[in-house]
């Protein structure tokens, strides 16, 4: 039934709650419960069958009441994956009444905090939890910018009868949900829509948008990045403040975790320096890349986790993994594990479980790339390779994007249509292939990782061969490599396509690419395709790119690389289910490399949107952010075209010109690298 | 007998709470429920006392396992085993292994006088009839 049916009806009968416990006993006595509360309750006592199953039906359930201590995975790493990739209520329940618990549960998101045993009154009051979030979604759309109060105040708009009743009851839940909201800084919170029937439209933080939004926040600077700077710089029409505003409160969580995650993991990488917030992220390349300038490393990891979903444990690497991951997402853009990650950069070792994955192993392409490529195409599931490579494709890109400027991004990314600036956001996409190859130096590759590489990567498969991937267009600029994508593989943009021919079109999801994105072009071969899952052509693979399985964050394709990758196909990009897609892929206007890392490399290397301006997948120029160079200079990501991809994508030739990207999926040509999307067998 | 076994604190409110979720749709949901946490707790003590011997010190993996067992007696109301899983983990705050040791006997001798007394009880309910069972049993 309808979640939530407002106003009035019969709302909350019927409400859809998944309960998530280890205990069976707490499990059947609360079922007992819900079903008294007259809700549509539903059990699971596996953290990760959990997050499956609402991977798999977003819309299918209104509230999640997860337990704290579980086997499987910690209560509150559930908590953050389904705060962003679904963002939908989470109720934390805990026997542990401990102070500093309960707040951690606040800190990371929760709606609420019960106390076991939990009573039946207690249960009764949930479903304003429901209502709230969609009338803060609500009250974003229509407000542009003030959201502030809105949680209380929205409650009683509708329902007085219930807000009266129920704030009694709800004791600890108004200051919850008060505490998160006065977390936020920009009230903006809620981006994306509300489940239920609200009418808001959903933004979609595709990779390529993400990755506008990662651009931008680097720009700024964390510290300094504020929604209204962000919403400027990014210049993604449509994109209000407060989608910018709850985006970014979570990226900050998200930041913040990498950090503590990584300040206790041992960075091999560990640049010395880079911002000091990175330095918690440990060492991952991130801060190399950070130090490169591009993306702070922090930022990059944060990215990447976030963007990989950071998939429980195993996709997140710790910090460096993660950056290694994304570099190499970056960098090789693997399709998904194979790929592109050639970047062979350690990063692998971070976690390579996913990254493991990526078979391929970059066969040449610089060696480390490819490792990463691999690394990052594989880990489908290794979401965080995307993003992790991402790191380490950073700085792998980097060079190669240093190397080959843009060319490649631009060529190769463009073919497909989409032009995405690529917002190459690491996350997942390992797909975004390697835009890190093709992504500039600058720090796109971090961000792209593996988004870019997926996406770029993503190019498909059914591109195939194409040259498509713009990889050759050197300079052209993603677009023109998109171009070629478009053409050759008709298989047009990735976003649909199904084969991954377009990884590049990821960029066209990006927003919204259902999930196509990179699930398209896994299908294919697009080794980028990362997300394998995303193949699904439309089907919304949750992991972009990358399959990762676990993680959900790989939906987030950033890695898309550039817009050009459209191999990446909108699967990395915007399939990464979940919305991060941010690569919005810049419009290609400004992916000529000012923006670099979102822009129109991916990150990695594909400017995604660099060059094209218009090319730009899916949207196609979508104005994505049109970061002023970000300093890269060129499309930030990859401008050199895919230099980044080591050899890997040189093969493709095909693209080649600017290859260093094209091969390289999604970003600017080289991720498209026909290799890598599909076509030769990518890195 | 029910009384006695509040007052005597075997049981608590949540108890009660756990009965009126029975009704005729599920008219033997309490007695499913004890039987399911009786299985279950088995399996947690045992992985307590296995901990116990294998790692020997080891205070967050013992708590851990505690803590898991002390959130499933919340859920039936089985309050006295629930207040020596509490000792037992302050033990284990504590670092005191003697004191966990200890604990961890109480508890499972909470656990078996629990597990018997409920066993009776449901017996006096079956016997009372359906009738009887079908209303709370007032002792």
């Amino acid at each position: 039934m309808a979640p939530a049916e407002e106003a009035g009806g019969e709302f909350p009968v019927g409400m859809k709650v998944l309960v998530v416990d280890d205990d069976p006993t707490c499990l059947a006595v609360l079922k007992r419960m819900l079903l008294g509360c007259r809700y549509d309750a539903t059990t699971c006592s596996q953290a990760t069958r959990a997050l499956t199953m609402l991977r798999e039906n977003r819309r299918g359930f209104d509230v999640i009441i997860s337990d704290v201590h579980m086997p499987d995975m910690d209560g509150f790493r559930l908590l953050e994956l389904v705060g962003l990739e679904m963002d939908l209520p989470v109720i934390m329940m805990s026997a542990d009444s401990r102070t500093d618990i309960v707040m951690k549960g606040i800190k990371h998101g929760a709606c609420d905090y019960l106390i076991k045993p939990v009573r039946m009154e207690e249960l009764k009051n949930i479903w304003q939890h429901v209502l709230r979030k969609k009338f803060n979604e609500n009250k974003e759309h229509e407000h542009s910018g003030s959201l502030d109060d809105t949680d209380r105040t929205r409650p009683t708009n509708n329902d007085n009868e219930y807000a009266s009743s129920v704030n009694d009851g709800a004791d600890g839940s108004w200051k919850s949900q008060k505490k998160k909201r006065d977390k936020d800084e920009d009230d903006g919170e809620l981006e994306s829509g509300d489940p239920s029937t609200s009418k808001k439209p959903r933004v979609v933080w595709s990779v390529e948008l993400h990755q506008q939004f990662v651009n931008a926040v680097n720009h700024l600077g964390i510290d300094k990045a504020v929604p209204k700077k962000i919403l400027e710089l990014m210049n993604v029409p449509g994109l209000t403040r407060e989608n910018v505003a709850s985006h970014l409160q979570k990226f900050r969580l998200y930041l913040k975790r990498i950090a503590q995650h990584h300040a206790g993991i041992a960075n091999p990488f560990c640049p010395p320096g880079s911002s000091p917030n990175i330095g918690s992220l440990g060492g991952l390349d991130l801060q190399a890349l950070a130090a490169s300038g591009q993306i702070p490393p922090q930022t990059l990891a944060a990215l990447q986790d976030e963007l990989l979903g950071r998939p429980t444990n195993s996709l997140l690497l710790p910090g460096r993994d993660q950056t290694a991951l994304r570099l190499s997402a970056v960098k090789g853009n693997k399709p998904h594990g194979e790929r592109e990650i050639a970047f062979g950069q350690p990063i692998y070792k971070c976690q390579s479980n996913a990254y493991a994955a990526f078979p391929q192993s970059s066969p040449t392409v610089g060696g480390t790339f490819s490792a990463w490529s691999n690394k990052l195409g594989m880990a489908d599931s290794t979401g965080t390779l995307g993003s992790m490579s991402n790191s380490q494709n950073s700085n792998i890109v980097l060079h190669e994007l240093q190397q080959q400027p843009d060319a490649m991004l631009s060529g190769n990314l463009h073919s497909l249509d989409v032009k995405p600036s690529g917002i190459v956001m690491p996350s997942q996409s390992l797909n975004t292939f390697s835009a890190s190859e093709g992504l500039s130096p600058n720090q796109n590759p971090l961000m792209l990782p593996s988004q870019s590489s997926g996406l770029l990567a993503a190019m498909p498969p059914s591109m195939k061969h194409e040259p498509v991937l713009a990889t050759s267009q050197p300079s052209s600029s993603l677009l023109g490599g998109i171009d070629l994508v478009n053409q050759a593989s008709t298989s047009q943009p990735l976003i649909s396509t199904h084969g991954g021919n377009l990884p590049g079109l990821v960029n066209r999801n990006s927003n919204v690419l259902p999930s196509q994105g990179i699930s398209t072009f896994q299908t294919e071969n697009n080794p980028y395709l990362v997300s394998q899952n995303s193949v699904g052509v439309g089907s919304k693979q949750p992991h972009g790119v990358l399959k990762t399985e676990n993680s959900d964050p790989l939906s987030r394709n950033y890695g898309y690389i550039g817009g050009g990758a459209p191999l990446m196909d909108s699967g990395l990009l915007s399939s990464q289910s979940k919305n991060t897609q941010f690569g919005l892929l810049q419009n290609q206007d400004d992916l000529t490399g000012s923006w670099s890392p979102l822009q129109n490399i991916d990150s990695y290397g594909n400017t995604i949107g660099l060059s094209h301006p218009g090319s730009s997948f899916q949207s196609s120029n979508v104005p994505l952010g049109k970061f002023p160079d970000q300093g890269r200079g060129k499309n930030h990501g990859f401008v050199g075209k895919g230099s980044c991809i080591p050899s890997r994508f040189a093969v493709d030739e095909i693209e080649s010109p600017t290859n260093n990207l094209s091969h390289s999926i999604g970003s600017s040509g080289d991720i498209m690298s026909p290799d890598v999307f599909g076509f030769s067998g990518h890195m | 007998m029910k009384k006695s076994l509040f007052d005597q604190g075997y049981l608590d409110e949540q108890f009660c709470q756990v009965e009126d979720l029975q009704d005729e749709a599920s008219p033997n949901f309490v007695e499913e429920v004890v039987t399911l946490f009786f299985k279950d707790s088995g399996r947690l003590m045992s992985n307590i006392e296995q901990a116990l011997e294998k790692y020997p010190r080891d205070f967050n993996r013992w708590d851990a396992y505690m803590q898991q067992l002390k959130g499933s007696c919340c859920s039936i109301g089985a309050s006295r085993m629930k207040n020596e899983c509490m000792s037992f983990r302050d033990s284990c705050g504590q670092g005191n292994v003697e004191g966990c040791m200890r604990s961890f006997q109480k508890v499972k001798r909470e656990h078996a006088v629990l597990r018997q007394k409920l066993e009776s009880y449901f017996q006096l309910l079956r016997q009372a009839g359906p009738a009887g069972a079908a209303t709370r049993p007032i002792m």
